[in-house]
């Protein structure tokens, strides 16, 4: 039997380090924005070569676009996880989940919510247009998971989903990320009690 | 706006130091409305203002101060609107007055989409500097809603988060129309926002009959 140690499959070496390079621009961002975080920055914190980067990513604002997505897809991955454990018609505890899980996610990984909710809108015009695309499907699967009910404001899930991100952002510009599953109970009433009264105007 | 004579006018210094600066204002407020902060010049706020370069910097040090002076300018328009329409509705109700401050708040918006354009669509946009500013304009309507506001359906206070939230709402929905040009049908969003905004301290079946009877 050989005693060579097993390598790592490359595949596994390059995915590590794409993350790699992805958690060090939300770690850059954090600590003095996206603006003057530089590519050589990134790679010195990264230990990885400039070619690496280059190779996975056309430069700065792709790299961060990248970082958006990702942070991005695995929140919604953990508040999709979270709903769906709650019987469909629990809208009221299956709402709570969502935000507790949401709320969770940003506790946990700070840097990356800050990237994804401070930095983003202000971050170029390509990142502002994630943004916005990303609260528009906030929006959309507001809507589809309330219950259902006539004379509503049509603007109502904008105006909720605007109302929550407008929280969270402030908590995580004031460093209280790690406080964030704090704001659960209020942000639970101001998203589903709307949906109480159902009538027609 | 017609330029001042050069030479003797028999304006005090401070009148005419004053009637630049507001100038330089209202012209940075309508170049930025047209061409973005970005692509805004100090040469083409001068131009817009009828004030020479060197005459522009006597009153600011550079771009980004005019910038800051016109946001300050710009949200006191905006707030003093809801102010004004809170003090006149000489209501001692809360509801009236919210109503007028809403009314008064998007009509503004939509009559001077220049306004719009400089608080909620840059404020967004901007960076770190004008964003503390937008944030503390949004914060500063929080005690405009709770001043004299009733407690909720249930008999219980609303929390202060609950308005800080609905004032963010409210923000966004805003922020996001400015954003895409589309501030002159703002009016057409009132009864969905007065709902939104009275709901949380009258209920929802209060919030619709003040809507529909006023």
């Amino acid at each position: 039997m050989s005693a060579t140690r097993p390598q790592l499959r490359p595949e596994f070496v390059a995915a590590h380090k794409r993350r790699r390079m992805i958690d060090v621009m939300a770690e850059l961002c954090a600590e003095q924005g996206y603006e003057a975080t530089k590519i050589a920055d990134v790679v010195r914190r990264a230990h990885v070569a400039r070619k690496t980067l280059y190779d996975n990513f056309t430069g700065k604002e792709d790299l961060f676009l990248a970082a958006f997505d990702t942070t991005l897809a695995d929140a919604e991955a953990e508040v999709a996880e979270a709903c769906d454990a709650i019987d469909p018609g629990e809208w009221e505890a299956r709402a709570e989940a969502g935000l507790r899980a949401l709320l969770g996610f940003v506790a946990a990984h700070p840097d990356a919510a800050r990237l994804a909710l401070v930095e983003a809108p202000a971050a170029g015009p390509a990142s502002a247009a994630r943004y916005d695309a990303a609260i528009d499907g906030f929006i959309v699967r507001l809507r589809e998971a309330a219950p259902p009910g006539a004379g509503r404001a049509a603007t109502l899930e904008e105006a909720l989903v605007g109302g929550t991100a407008w929280i969270v952002q402030r908590q995580v510009r004031r460093g209280a990320a790690a406080e964030a599953p704090d704001l659960l109970p209020e942000l639970t009433e101001f998203v589903v009690s709307p949906y109480r009264s159902v009538g027609k105007r | 706006m017609d330029r001042l004579p050069r030479g003797r006018h028999g304006l005090s210094p401070e009148f005419v130091a004053r009637n630049q600066r507001d100038r330089l204002i209202a012209g940075l407020i309508l170049t930025l409305a047209e061409v973005g902060y970005q692509k805004t010049t100090v040469s083409m706020i001068g131009r817009r203002a009828a004030v020479s370069k060197s005459d522009f910097y006597k009153h600011f040090d550079s771009k980004d101060e005019c910038f800051f002076a016109a946001y300050d300018f710009a949200v006191g328009r905006i707030r003093g609107a809801a102010v004004d329409a809170c003090a006149a509705s000489r209501s001692a109700a809360w509801a009236p007055r919210v109503q007028a401050a809403v009314v008064a708040l998007l009509t503004l918006l939509a009559d001077e989409p220049a306004l719009a354009a400089i608080v909620l669509a840059e404020g967004l946009r901007a960076g770190r500097g004008i964003y503390d500013r937008y944030q503390a304009a949004v914060e500063s309507f929080v005690p405009l809603l709770r001043g004299g506001a009733p407690d909720g359906p249930g008999g219980h206070p609303v929390p202060p988060a609950t308005d800080e939230a609905v004032v963010g709402g409210v923000a966004s929905l805003l922020s996001r129309r400015a954003i895409a040009g589309e501030t002159a049908d703002l009016a057409g969003l009132l009864p969905d926002v007065l709902e939104f905004v009275l709901t949380p301290h009258l209920g929802t079946e209060a919030a619709r009959r003040i809507i529909s009877a006023g």
